[in-house]
């Protein structure tokens, strides 16, 4: 841990989730691009005098100050950007996803740029109106490459070979992709892994594979810690009257924690909403 | 100084209330001892009674010691309109402006998917079951203009559109008396995007 300043002035930053404290304040969790993710003690900036409230939300670009050593320095001023864009309704849970991972996969005062220009590059393209699946995808691969968990997307861990895209293959966490039959249950293809390493991913087969290697890859970093946005976007999956119930309630093999309800899952948490519209009229 | 015990535990009960931190809390105790005596005893009779009767009403999970609380039993009110709020303190607020006349559901939260709150923990499936009774024509969505409340009021949306409902979020736009120099940004971005034709 680096000895951080005492006071720090306008340094661009993101809230990434924050808690009310006592009446009028709120415990933030930040992510900055210098400092990177850290607590701010943010006073006075709930109730009827409070300042600051519109900044206080996430997925809002921030220049944030604040001053003091310790666990929690406290915020002492808050500016959007000028040109501020909000996420649109269809997309927040998403976002929250976003910042679930980085709460759980980045350590308190240990900046990387490379990680918060990620993050806000995928903010910007998510308010743009980019495709959510890719998108997300890439920021899955993205972000365990800066954090040092990259997967090998190059070559057969095994044998050193290159990937062919018509052969197939198995993610093994801390290995790499190894090849593997066909027919074999969770077969990855190789087409699908030269797209993610490339970032060209479209078709619903790349998608899906990139999404299930990802997942395995991202499930071995968090240490069998769960996501409590998936846990809820499989609640509201839940809700959804039709095709949401079969799926879920279908088949659901205990060896797999939540295996049945994945695919109304993902809608939510990890992309192919094609709901544009907000709830505003 | 160091309190009497029972005098400690008053003082660190009256903690309970928010904004009250020790001091108004010894002020409070004080207080209710001395001069404020008959009223303490008011006080603690209501606060045991209010404990033993005051739930949540079956219906739209407003506070109430009845089975259903006052506005849901009222057969004068728009039962072709349903707002959704966030608190109880939101439902005396709406009442207050006595601009809404049908019913109200309370969430007693948003959903917050990064703390484990999602539409179980909201009761949700109480919504659903109003909204299947098929009288709803609008649903409204007060919840709180922030992401929380925004999220929370696009999932309740496409749940109303999905059954036909129609639904409305509330608009967000410039406090009456207010300064546009004044206003921050988001609110009057809002505001413009929601301007309604003059006339």
């Amino acid at each position: 841990m680096t000895a951080l300043p005492s006071r720090v002035q306008l340094a661009p930053g993101y809230i990434l989730h924050s808690r009310p404290y006592r009446d009028t304040s709120r415990i933030l969790e930040v992510l900055t691009r210098d400092a990177g993710r850290l607590t701010l003690f943010a006073r006075g900036v709930r109730g009827p005098k409070a300042k600051l409230a519109a900044e206080m939300q996430p997925f809002r670009r921030l220049l944030l100050s604040w001053s003091g050593r310790g666990e929690a320095p406290q915020l002492t001023a808050a500016e959007s950007a000028p040109d501020h864009v909000d996420l649109a309704p269809a997309y927040l849970m998403s976002g929250f996803y976003l910042n679930e991972l980085l709460l759980k996969l980045t350590h308190r005062h240990d900046p990387v740029p490379a990680v918060f220009d990620l993050y806000h590059g995928t903010l910007e393209a998510l308010k743009a109106g980019a495709p959510l699946e890719p998108t997300l995808r890439v920021f899955e691969k993205r972000l365990l490459d800066a954090l040092g968990y990259g997967v090998a997307l190059d070559a057969d861990a095994r044998t050193g070979a290159s990937i062919d895209a018509n052969a197939y293959y198995h993610f093994r966490p801390e290995q790499g992709v190894v090849a593997a039959a066909e027919d074999a249950p969770g077969a990855l293809s190789g087409a699908s892994l030269i797209a993610l390493a490339n970032e060209t991913l479209s078709g619903g087969r790349a998608l899906e594979d990139a999404r299930r290697l990802l997942q395995a890859a991202l499930a071995h970093c968090l240490e069998g810690r769960e996501l409590n946005t998936r846990a809820v976007a499989r609640a509201i999956a839940r809700m959804e009257p039709s095709r949401a119930r079969g799926t879920a309630r279908g088949s659901r093999p205990p060896a797999m924690p939540g295996a049945g309800s994945e695919g109304v899952v993902r809608r939510i948490t990890e992309g192919g909403a094609s709901h544009n519209s907000g709830s505003r009229s | 100084m160091k309190h009497s015990p029972q005098l400690a535990r008053l003082i660190d009960a009256l903690r309970a209330l928010p904004g009250v931190g020790p001091k108004t809390a010894q002020r409070m105790a004080f207080h209710l001892l001395q001069e404020g005596r008959a009223g303490a005893r008011a006080l603690a009779d209501a606060l045991n009674a209010s404990l033993d009767t005051v739930g949540r009403c079956r219906r739209c999970r407003m506070l109430t010691e009845g089975e259903l609380c006052q506005i849901c039993l009222s057969p004068q009110r728009d039962a072709s309109l349903l707002c959704v709020v966030e608190s109880p303190a939101d439902v005396v607020a709406v009442e207050q402006s006595g601009s809404f006349r049908g019913y109200y559901f309370v969430l007693m939260g948003h959903l917050s998917p990064l703390d484990g709150i999602g539409p179980d923990q909201l009761g949700v499936r109480e919504l659903e079951a109003i909204l299947a009774e098929g009288q709803v024509r609008e649903l409204i969505l007060a919840t709180n203009p922030t992401v929380e409340g925004e999220a929370t009021a696009h999932f309740l949306g496409e749940l109303a559109i999905k059954r036909g409902i129609r639904a409305s979020r509330i608009a967000h736009g410039v406090p009456v008396g207010g300064e546009l120099e004044y206003v921050d940004g988001g609110t009057l971005a809002h505001a413009f995007s929601g301007r309604q034709s003059f006339g």
